[in-house]
């Protein structure tokens, strides 16, 4: 595949995220006349049309448009810096982590303490998860390692989430399970949105310069060096803004799986394979395959409630493998 | 139980048989001789025709029951539900009733004379107690009051308890009727009864044919999840439940002091903002647990709703 022009392939993905935004807030459950409803809760009138849009569709809309970036950038950050094409937020332990530390947070009382203390929770476990994977897959592992030491900590953390859950004193924590492994933002409020939003922006601040680096990265380490790049500084900056920021979006929807994976992979040839160009589109792609995936759980009848991250896996899940077979038939 | 006291019951119910009685329930220990048998069997005898008097309940829906009916001495045990205060109505009377967990060992220890269950309790554990000769009776699950009033007379009967039954069954329809007059004033100056809705943790609501319906109806609310036609308890959407605008919204979950996702989703802003500001009220979820006259507290409580400060 030919590069796009950069600027060409942000601003068309820009074009087709607010279109898909738009679309997302006309698709719902019951059908409202939302140009009505956009009018009256702009009037300050608190019909149930304009209730409906602001309150049930644009926060749901907003979570994955922001939650989706999120996991599309990290995606592209963390393979940039491990030079590794399997490397993504649900596969190396970011994602899980996220999850064990907003469920100890949220099931042991704590989420009650301060406005922030689950997304704070989700950005603790998140990073400890994936220095742990980091430390133990060692600095210039192999993607088969990077796996292994990822399905380890995620076994482990998916074992401490159902043990919190299981042992948690609701009734309805051992269902929640589900709502945790499987990612959805439906019922989402604003509070939830202004929850995930100081950790995802300031995530993505981090990232914003680390583009050049990243690109004298595939150089190889000696070069990036020698070109100036303080490696150890990198590594913290990006494990850090990864954290903050999925730890943040995890913590209110849930694993949504291989959009991190997934994303970066089908833009980095049009970007012409540099790390640092990924890492805008990459944002938008993600936040844009979030939306439709979501648009797309809503289209079903009510009373059957698809969540979201089934829907990501259901695509994300063959798309791996088949990366897998690709990496395998590139080494031999 | 042990093989040795098996073997004692096979060959006591097989000399039953012989003498063509009903098969009768036996727990005595060690005995030796089918002469001593005999003799006990007469006993059991006799007491079938008398009140029971060691009657074990496993399930809280029994034992709320049997707690409400009972004279004190005829209760053995009661589950170990009865006594949690959030489950149980009953709680405060269940203090100081040896409880059991509903094994089979631990009930045997009891001699039960009358073993009270719910259709759910474990089959094996039923068929279990019924195959050794004890007598199982099986409180029928209901959903509405007039299965509560039969409910009553049957554990009344059970227990020959009849006139406290049908004492109870009057008391409750004293309130009722006392909760329709204080209502029938207060409707009369609406246009239309008022809508309601029960929302619950993960956005579950209960529809026609629940309990939480019967309650709504006779405290003068209109259940909006039975006129979007659910059917007993289901998920309700959030846009759905907004688009028909509820008056008031109900919840009613088993959460002492705890959290989960779930619970978070009663706190959605737009659920407060769609009833102008009123918050959810909350309704104790013993009231409903069983089908039971703890249902008129709760019709009560729900009919206090109306005007909430007033009355």
């Amino acid at each position: 595949m030919r590069p796009i022009h950069p600027r060409l392939l942000a601003g068309l993905l820009t074009l087709a995220l607010i279109a898909v935004f738009f679309v997302s807030l006309f698709v719902g459950s019951s059908p409202i006349p939302v140009i009505r409803a956009a009018r009256e809760a702009a009037d300050g009138n608190a019909s149930v049309i304009a209730l409906i849009l602001t309150e049930v569709r644009l926060p749901r809309a907003l979570i994955a448009l922001f939650s989706g970036a999120t996991l599309g950038l990290c995606g592209a950050a963390m393979q940039g810096l491990l030079r590794n094409p399997l490397a993504a937020p649900g596969l190396i332990g970011s994602s899980s982590g996220a999850v064990l530390g907003s469920v100890a947070v949220l099931y042991s009382g704590l989420g009650t303490l301060f406005w922030l203390a689950l997304p704070a929770g989700g950005m603790l476990g998140s990073l400890l998860a994936t220095l742990m994977v980091y430390l133990m897959a060692g600095r210039d592992a192999g993607t088969s390692t990077l796996i292994l030491a990822g399905v380890a900590i995620n076994s482990l953390a998916l074992a401490m989430v159902s043990l919190i859950l299981n042992l948690a004193p609701s009734p309805y924590a051992v269902q929640d399970i589900v709502l945790w492994m499987l990612g959805s933002i439906a019922n989402r409020s604003l509070d939830d949105f202004w929850m995930l939003l100081p950790g995802t922006l300031i995530g993505w601040l981090l990232l914003v310069g680390s583009g050049r680096s990243l690109d004298a990265l595939t150089l190889g380490e000696e070069t990036a060096y020698t070109l100036g790049v303080n490696l150890p500084r990198l590594r913290w900056r990006i494990f850090i803004a990864i954290a903050l920021a999925v730890g943040s979006a995890v913590s209110v929807t849930g694993t949504i799986s291989f959009i991190g994976l997934v994303i970066p992979h089908l833009l980095r040839p049009l970007v012409g394979f540099q790390p640092g160009r990924l890492l805008p589109v990459s944002a938008l792609g993600g936040a844009l395959l979030l939306l439709l995936a979501d648009i797309a759980v809503r289209l079903f009848p009510p009373g059957i409630e698809i969540k979201v991250g089934v829907l990501t896996s259901l695509v994300g899940a063959p798309f791996f493998l088949y990366l897998i077979l690709k990496t395998r038939r590139w080494q031999t | 139980m042990s093989h040795r006291r098996l073997e004692w019951l096979k060959a006591a119910t097989s000399y039953l048989d012989t003498w063509a009685f009903a098969p009768s329930r036996h727990d005595r220990g060690s005995l030796v001789s089918y002469g001593l048998a005999l003799l006990l069997l007469i006993v059991p005898l006799n007491q079938g025709l008398a009140a029971p008097s060691k009657v074990v309940s496993i399930n809280l829906c029994s034992d709320q029951l049997l707690l409400m009916l009972a004279a004190r001495h005829q209760i053995a045990s009661v589950s170990r539900l009865a006594l949690e205060p959030h489950s149980s109505f009953m709680a405060a009377a269940a203090v100081g009733i040896p409880v059991n967990d509903a094994k089979i060992e631990q009930l045997l220890t009891y001699n039960p004379d009358l073993i009270l269950a719910s259709p759910f309790s474990p089959p094996h554990l039923l068929n279990l107690l019924t195959k050794l000769g004890f007598r199982v009776e099986k409180l029928p699950h209901r959903s509405n009051l007039e299965g509560i009033r039969d409910n009553i007379r049957l554990m009344a009967k059970w227990l020959d308890r009849k006139d406290q039954g049908e004492t109870l069954i009057r008391e409750m329809d004293r309130r009722l009727a006392e909760v329709e007059s204080r209502l029938g004033h207060l409707i009369r100056t609406q246009s239309e009864k008022p809508v309601a809705l029960f929302y619950q943790p993960r956005g579950y609501t209960s529809g026609s044919g629940t309990l939480q319906h019967e309650a709504l109806i006779l405290a003068g609310w209109r259940n909006l999840s039975a006129e979007l036609g659910i059917v007993g308890y289901s998920g309700i959407d959030l846009e759905h439940l907004l688009h028909g605008r509820p008056d008031q919204l109900f919840t009613s979950a088993y959460t002492p002091g705890s959290e989960s996702l779930a619970q978070r989703s009663l706190r959605h802003p737009a659920l407060a903002r769609i009833t102008g500001g009123k918050p959810i009220v909350q309704i104790d979820y013993r009231y409903w647990i069983c089908g039971g006259p703890m249902i008129i507290d709760a019709v009560e409580s729900l009919a206090n709703a109306h005007n909430p400060g007033g009355s």
